[in-house]
């Protein structure tokens, strides 16, 4: 009897929260997710990053569960307890869990909408991704760890909403950084031609170029760059996933799906953005690739995205530097009560774009981002899941 | 496959002779002096053209994996999985570009490091005139207003002798750092 966790879990809740969890794979392949928090004074039933398990013990008392996280043994239960214990009783904390496209998403509300609707209109842009293969995906091992003084909503909005920055100042090194010998930033073209993707619900966004693969390529390289654009694979892409556009064509996208899930599709990061109070995250990054991807492709990917998107990445770490001064500068009375300019593309967006379902506007917009800021708005201020779930 | 560091080899071979201790720690000396002052460009031409500068991942494991701390239990993220740094001589040019530019936010204003190096371990390298050489170092950074950072951790060089200044080039450097999480915004500083 073997089984694999993770704790705590890669999650997306609805919830911000610091709850560790336990993610354990059952014999049945499907998948449990439990608060990481012994019943009895509340230590750690798992302290291992991964593994495998037979049961969680408490290092503390010695209560013990089994991989679907039952109590099924409580030390000295019938001189201590005088059988007076109910041990079905007191297991740890199960979550909801469902997943989409090899993502596991917990939640701890029974009320809460299904993942399905949860998603709302934004799957076809996570399956640009997610689903480019009938294989599925896998992750490279091995998972990044690291904090930032920041609140998490700059991170996510900022993979939900905001190319502009990579396209105007903050990565301008980023891209020199990868950028032939021969040549410089003067002979570079930041593109302009893409879109954003508001989600009609849920604060989810995404935006891409079209056609355009300057960004891609100054991340990815050419190898990349050709593989997710160009090459038979990206063709049989298309094909799986019923379009040129979303197989081949979008490029440099980048999503976050609400509230702290986010990924770049073509570079293949993915991260959870969890929050440790108001002003800290801790990211969790990994890298993904199509478990049938050949194995230069992958170690392309690997080492690419060492180089770019990761704590000591080219362009990432100039991510936490802005980050962590508009954190710092929000200190101020002042500074904190000055409106801030987030109009771009206001009035712009159509749902009638011939080519991408939703809610359209330009690749440089704040549309997704004035959905996310309004989601949380919501999720802070609706009594309850009668006002603030979708409309079917 | 798990990268291999024997620390038993290190524990049992003699110690080489003063000077040439004396020649490899005032080498790393020199270099953090180089690095402590954003001599960008001279700390680079001690790299040699193979360079691998590679910083694993480090998990908390227990201790049924392994019996002892050892960079052949998983502990450590292996050579073809993710890790904090893993570069050859052209992704560290990219990076040196980078610095070097007026627009490298997360270095710019420069952060004020401390490189620290000491317990110095010299053994002999498998091809002539290399080195192998384990160290440990305290890296201090402190940026901008008032963050500061403090990195520990191991490194495993393989040294070649050289035509310069110094007397050698780095040909692979290893670093385990003592951090599971980082606890600092970026690593936007070499080691």
């Amino acid at each position: 009897m073997k089984a694999t966790f993770l704790t705590p879990v890669i999650s997306s809740t609805p919830i911000v929260g610091e709850d560790p969890v336990i993610m354990v794979r059952q014999k049945d392949s499907s998948i449990r997710v439990f608060l990481n928090q012994c019943r009895h004074r509340g230590m750690k039933l798992s302290r291992d990053d991964a593994g495998n398990a037979k049961a969680f013990v408490c290092t503390y008392h010695g209560w013990a569960h089994d991989i679907s996280g039952q109590l099924i043994d409580v030390p000295f239960e019938e001189q201590g307890h005088c059988n007076g214990l109910d041990k079905s009783e007191w297991s740890p904390l199960q979550a909801r869990v469902d997943t989409y496209r090899g993502l596991v998403f917990a939640n701890w509300d029974e009320e809460a909408p299904s993942l399905d609707d949860y998603l709302s209109d934004s799957k076809p842009y996570i399956d640009v991704m997610f689903n480019r293969s009938e294989a599925g995906t896998e992750a490279i091992g091995g998972i990044q760890k690291w904090v930032i003084p920041t609140n998490w909503k700059f991170a996510a909005e900022q993979f939900c909403s905001d190319m502009y920055h990579a396209g105007t100042m903050s990565h301008l090194s980023g891209i020199e950084a990868g950028l032939p010998t021969d040549v410089n930033l003067n002979n570079v073209d930041i593109p302009t031609n893409g879109n954003q993707f508001r989600a009609k619900w849920g604060g989810h966004g995404t935006g891409y170029y079209v056609d355009q693969p300057g960004l891609l390529a100054a991340i990815m390289g050419p190898k990349i760059t050709d593989y997710v654009t160009a090459s038979p694979r990206a063709e049989a892409a298309s094909k799986r996933l019923g379009s040129d556009l979303f197989g081949q064509r979008m490029m440099g996208q980048h999503m976050t799906i609400f509230p702290t899930c986010s990924f770049l599709p073509g570079v293949n990061t993915i991260r959870t953005w969890h929050p440790r109070g108001p002003g800290e995250i801790e990211v969790w990054a990994f890298i993904v690739v199509e478990s049938d991807a050949p194995d230069h492709i992958k170690e392309e990917f690997r080492k690419q995205n060492i180089r770019t998107f990761s704590a000591g990445g080219v362009f990432e770490q100039d991510d936490g530097e802005n980050w962590i001064e508009v954190q710092k500068v929000f200190k101020g009375n002042k500074a904190r009560k000055t409106k801030l300019n987030v109009q771009m593309g206001l009035g712009q967006s159509t749902t009638e774009h011939p080519d991408f379902p939703g809610r359209i506007s330009g690749v440089y917009s704040e549309d997704a981002a004035r959905g996310l800021y309004q989601h949380w708005l919501r999720m802070m201020t609706e009594p309850s899941w009668d006002t603030l779930k979708p409309s079917s | 496959m798990a990268f291999h560091i024997d620390i038993n080899q290190l524990v049992s071979t003699p110690a080489p002779d003063l000077a040439l201790q004396h020649e490899v720690e005032q080498f790393y000396y020199r270099e953090a002096l180089l690095l402590d002052n954003i001599q960008y460009e001279d700390w680079f031409g001690l790299l040699d053209d193979d360079i691998h500068y590679f910083m694993p991942i480090r998990r908390n494991r227990m201790q049924r994996y392994g019996k002892v701390r050892s960079t052949d239990v998983p502990e450590y993220t292996s050579e073809h999985e993710f890790a904090h740094f893993d570069e050859d001589k052209a992704t560290m040019t990219g990076r040196l570009r980078k610095l070097l530019s007026d627009y490298s936010w997360s270095e710019n204003p420069a952060s004020r490091t401390r490189h620290t190096v000491s317990n110095v371990i010299i053994t002999p390298g498998e091809e002539n005139g290399t080195l192998n050489v384990c160290s440990s170092f305290i890296v201090y950074r402190n940026r901008l207003e008032t963050q500061v950072d403090l990195f520990a951790g191991e490194r495993h060089d393989i040294l070649r002798r050289a035509d310069n200044t110094l007397g050698f080039k780095i040909a692979k450097r290893t670093i385990l750092i003592d951090q599971s999480t980082i606890l600092s915004n970026n690593l936007s500083i070499f080691f």
